[in-house]
């Protein structure tokens, strides 16, 4: 067979490169003992039951690509893409091994020997060629003459009621917050294994959103602008509960912590503060607070692996109707959209029913209502 | 071997059977230092797959190697003959809970924390407490003999399991034991199942004692400025009839560690004790702990602190939930191994057995810490060293043996609580050498295919480094 020396080039060249962004964690997988704790609550394993699917899994399959052991393959990058970020084998990690950089470095490495999902490479080029994860041109932020800088972020430009909802939430308890024509801050990049089209998105991002403080709407937005560009990133739930006035909604609900809040941000008692000053009782779920479940929504398993997703969606619905209460309350738009749709489902097949909702929405209720009573 | 992945999706179905090399790869190891790949990985969801599995296996003679969460320390789910991991995590029901007869009945994949919450609303708990109990299935409790740090009071996974349905290794059904505490009727082969670790049979349902939930817990500490003074306080403790329902101690190694790593602000002592008693009558708890607060002030015991308050009971149990993080960022460059991780020693000679392994492990320029169960006799240790130096695991080897030479000369046991698999082969089978040829004897007649875990406990490799691969990127 003949080699073309395109073809001779690139294998030189991956060779060399093979596994670059798992070499610098070569120590830190050392430092997993294998204990398993990570199994204890990890949504994807508690699914599928198979070892090959938990963070140790992940980490000993890392470690084999890294030793040389295992040779890249859609199967494993099939296994490293089924993870939902919930970052909750980080806290159960008895070693505080960076389990959630060694997955994004094993994906990144992957990406770069060609095992990408087709879906995957459609959201970065998305990113690439329109600044959001539609590719939407039209879907562009209102830019917004103001003094404090508010980063909208992907998922709530594709939502630009509830946007509008924040932004006159703001308005009214005083704030007056200044919108750029923002890009994406190219957390998909990064958790997506595309790291070098971050290192270029990254410039860019910089470039149309120079701040060093912001407050932001959407929660995986808030962790990155914090990890990925050190912008002091208050989210907006932050702000809004220093100014909100009281009112008497006198509902009921529960309350679903997203992952980077409960785990990531430690956001846990503002957005429950925001429903008491609302005149909201809380009736917890059985795992809230940071032992909150994932709603099956993140990492990207959402556009690769929607049966896994709505499973895992579907018993936190389990949970939340388990609560008795009607309504369901969350902070976080992939949340609620998958959660809503999981509602659905269940309404459907089991005819138990409950309505999922997004904070801003009660915050709003609330200042109409605390308006007119006054 | 050539296996039949084919007929082994027909027993079990095609979602639960895996050959894939990434699969293999990651149930090639468990909590343990080595790694050798399996040939298979399968899952039953019943007895009757369990049983046809082994009938099967046992006509090939391929190996199968029963597995919980594999989160053994020394490698008993390691296959290192290659076979068939059977993954038991599937059959995860909870049978039965007969709060009346004091007795519940669960199949092997039961997590031994959903266990307890399963049996809280009845006011009883399942009394083993491994530190892993969080993850770890009944199964793999059974096959180690588990304990932890309620062992003291409570004794071990044995101590607590009466009976047993078995799928022998050609494929027969046998029920063992019986549901009543007391059972004089003959061989007690429920028991023997306990600690066979996975090579006597597939152990697919257990009786279990459970205990009530006590009402009322005090916990304490004391500071002391030499182990010996620590290690007599703990013989005392136990001599003086007082059963603690925890009593450990953490070293010099164990407080720097946890000082480093936590910036906890522990006294700079040579040893720690952290202790515990619970009951139904708060005034015998009281009466107790006021006894160990005792034995401590005449042991030289300072700093003494005891409390019954929720939040300074987690204050005080801090330092010692977080040595094990603490051991894996004790120094730069350094990992902890497991490895004689788990002797137990006649209470009298606990400070002396600690002494000893800080001097092998000088000796031998690894890094060792001692801590443990002490009131059990328990001691466990890890190995800290830099994993990818060949230097590093031969003065490690040389660590293992010398601690449990002297271990076995104080009279004392290769493992108390984690297993034997085959890290621990050497030691094991110099301290059993007398009763090594029985034990062959037994797995013979129940096993003469020799398919069930093999090349563990008496018929482990004699070198546990070079048996096969380590995990890390080392030859040594
Ligand atoms: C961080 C850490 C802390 C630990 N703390 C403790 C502790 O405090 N106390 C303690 O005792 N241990 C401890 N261990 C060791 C281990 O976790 C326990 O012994 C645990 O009970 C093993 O359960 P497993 O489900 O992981 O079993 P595995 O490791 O999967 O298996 C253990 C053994 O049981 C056999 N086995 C599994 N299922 C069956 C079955 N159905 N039939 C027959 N044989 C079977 C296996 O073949 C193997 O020999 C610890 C381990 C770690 C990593
Ligand atoms: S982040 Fe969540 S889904 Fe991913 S491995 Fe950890 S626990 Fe599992
Ligand atoms: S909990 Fe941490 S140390 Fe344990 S297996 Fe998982 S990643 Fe490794």
């Amino acid at each position: 067979m003949k080699i073309e020396k395109k073809e001779l080039i690139f294998g030189v060249v991956y060779l060399a490169t093979k596994n670059k962004h798992l070499k610098k964690h070569e120590k830190e997988m050392n430092m997993c003992i294998r204990c398993a704790y990570c199994f204890e609550e990890c949504p994807v394993i508690k699914e599928t039951q198979w070892d090959t699917d938990g963070a140790r899994g992940k980490i000993i399959m890392s470690y084999g690509l890294l030793a040389g052991e295992l040779e890249p393959s859609q199967y494993i990058a099939d296994k490293l893409f089924r993870c939902t970020f919930c970052r909750d084998c980080l806290d159960k990690c008895p070693s505080k091994v960076g389990i959630l950089e060694i997955i994004s470095s094993a994906r990144a490495d992957l990406v770069e020997a060609g095992y990408a999902s087709d879906t995957h490479k459609h959201v970065i080029n998305n990113i690439k060629n329109t600044g959001n994860i539609y590719g939407d041109t039209e879907v562009i932020s209102q830019e917004r003459e103001g003094k404090t800088p508010l980063f909208i972020g992907c998922q709530y430009l594709g939502r630009p009621n509830k946007t509008k909802k924040y932004i006159k939430i703001l308005e009214k308890l005083g704030i007056n917050p200044v919108i750029e024509n923002e890009i994406c801050c190219g957390y998909p990049m990064e958790v997506l294994g595309f790291r070098e089209d971050f290192e270029k998105h990254k410039e860019n991002f910089q470039k149309s959103f120079p701040y060093k403080d912001a407050i932001t709407l959407c929660p995986t937005c808030t962790v990155f602008l914090r990890e990925g560009y050190d912008i002091d990133a208050k989210h907006v739930l932050q702000v809004i509960l220093e100014k909100l006035p009281k009112a008497d909604l006198g509902t009921k609900v529960t309350y679903h912590d997203p992952c980077d809040f409960s785990r990531g941000l430690k956001i846990i008692d503002e957005p429950r503060k925001i429903l008491e000053k609302l005149g909201v009782e809380i009736v917890e779920m059985k795992n809230s607070k940071e032992n909150s479940r994932c709603c099956g929504g993140g990492g990207g398993i959402l556009m690769t692996d929607q049966d896994l997703s709505g499973n895992i969606a579907r018993k936190r619905i389990e949970e939340a109707i388990e609560t008795g209460v009607d309504i369901l309350v969350t902070s976080c738009p992939t949340c609620e959209q998958v959660l809503k749709k999981a509602a659905q489902e269940i309404s459907e097949t089991e005819g138990k029913s409950i309505s999922v909702r997004n904070i801003e929405d009660i915050i709003w209720q609330g200042l109409k209502k605390g308006a007119e009573d006054s | 071997m050539k296996i039949d992945v084919k007929k082994l999706k027909e027993i079990v179905g095609e979602d639960n059977v895996r050959d894939n090399i990434a699969d293999l790869y990651v149930y090639s190891s468990d909590a343990s230092v080595h790694s050798s790949k399996p040939d298979a990985i399968v899952r039953p969801g019943n007895v009757k797959e369990v049983q046809e599995l082994l009938r099967y296996a046992n006509k090939n003679k391929i190996p199968v190697i029963p597995r919980g969460a594999g989160s053994g320390m020394s490698g008993q789910t390691v296959p290192l003959s290659g076979g068939i991991i059977l993954d038991m995590k599937r059959m995860d029901k909870i049978i039965e809970i007969r709060p009346e007869d004091v007795i519940c009945k669960v199949e092997p994949g039961v997590i031994n924390d959903e266990l307890n919450m399963q049996l809280k609303p009845y006011g009883f708990f399942f009394p083993p407490t491994p530190a892993s109990g969080k993850i770890c299935t009944i199964g793999g409790m059974i096959g180690n003999n588990a304990s932890g740090i309620r062992s003291v009071k409570y004794g071990a996974t044995r101590d607590a399991v009466i009976g047993m349905k078995v799928v022998l290794a050609n494929g027969d059904f046998v029920t063992l034991g019986s549901n009543t505490k007391v059972d004089s009727s003959g061989y007690q082969l429920a028991k023997l199942m306990v600690g066979s670790e996975g090579t006597l049979g597939i152990v697919v349902e257990a009786t279990l004692l459970i205990s009530p939930l006590p009402k009322f817990r005090a916990m304490g500490v004391a500071n002391f400025a030499t182990l010996e003074d620590a290690g007599k306080m703990i013989s005392n403790v136990i001599a003086a009839g007082i059963t603690p329902s925890m009593l450990e101690l953490m070293d010099k190694v164990a407080i720097t560690a946890v000082n480093n790593a936590q910036n906890l602000g522990l006294p700079d002592v040579d040893a720690i004790a952290v202790f515990e008693c619970n009951g139904m009558v708060k005034e015998a708890v009281e009466y107790d702990m006021k006894r160990i607060k005792e034995i401590c002030k005449r042991n030289n015991g300072t700093g003494i602190r005891v409390s019954d308050d929720p939040d300074e009971m987690t204050r005080i149990y801090e330092g010692r939930k977080k040595l094990f993080p603490s051991l894996s960022k004790y120094s730069e460059g350094l990992f902890t191994t497991a490895l004689a991780d788990d002797m137990a020693v006649p209470m009298s000679k606990i400070a002396d057995t600690v002494h000893e392994i800080h001097e092998i492990a000088k000796r031998n320029n690894v890094v060792m810490s001692a801590y443990g169960h002490c009131g059990a006799g328990l001691i466990h240790t890890k190995i800290l060293m830099d994993t990818n130096k060949k230097s590093q695991w031969q003065g490690a080897k040389r660590a293992v043996k010398e601690v449990y030479e002297y271990v076995q000369k104080v009279g004392g046991t290769t493992s108390g609580e984690h297993g034997i698999g085959f890290s621990k082969g050497p030691s094991f089978k110099q301290e059993k050498k007398d009763s090594l040829e029985m034990m062959r004897a037994i797995k013979k007649a129940l096993d003469p295919n020799n398919i069930l875990n093999p090349h563990k406990l008496m018929d482990s490799p004699d070198d546990w480094l070079t048996a096969t691969h380590l995990r890390y990127q080392v030859k040594p």
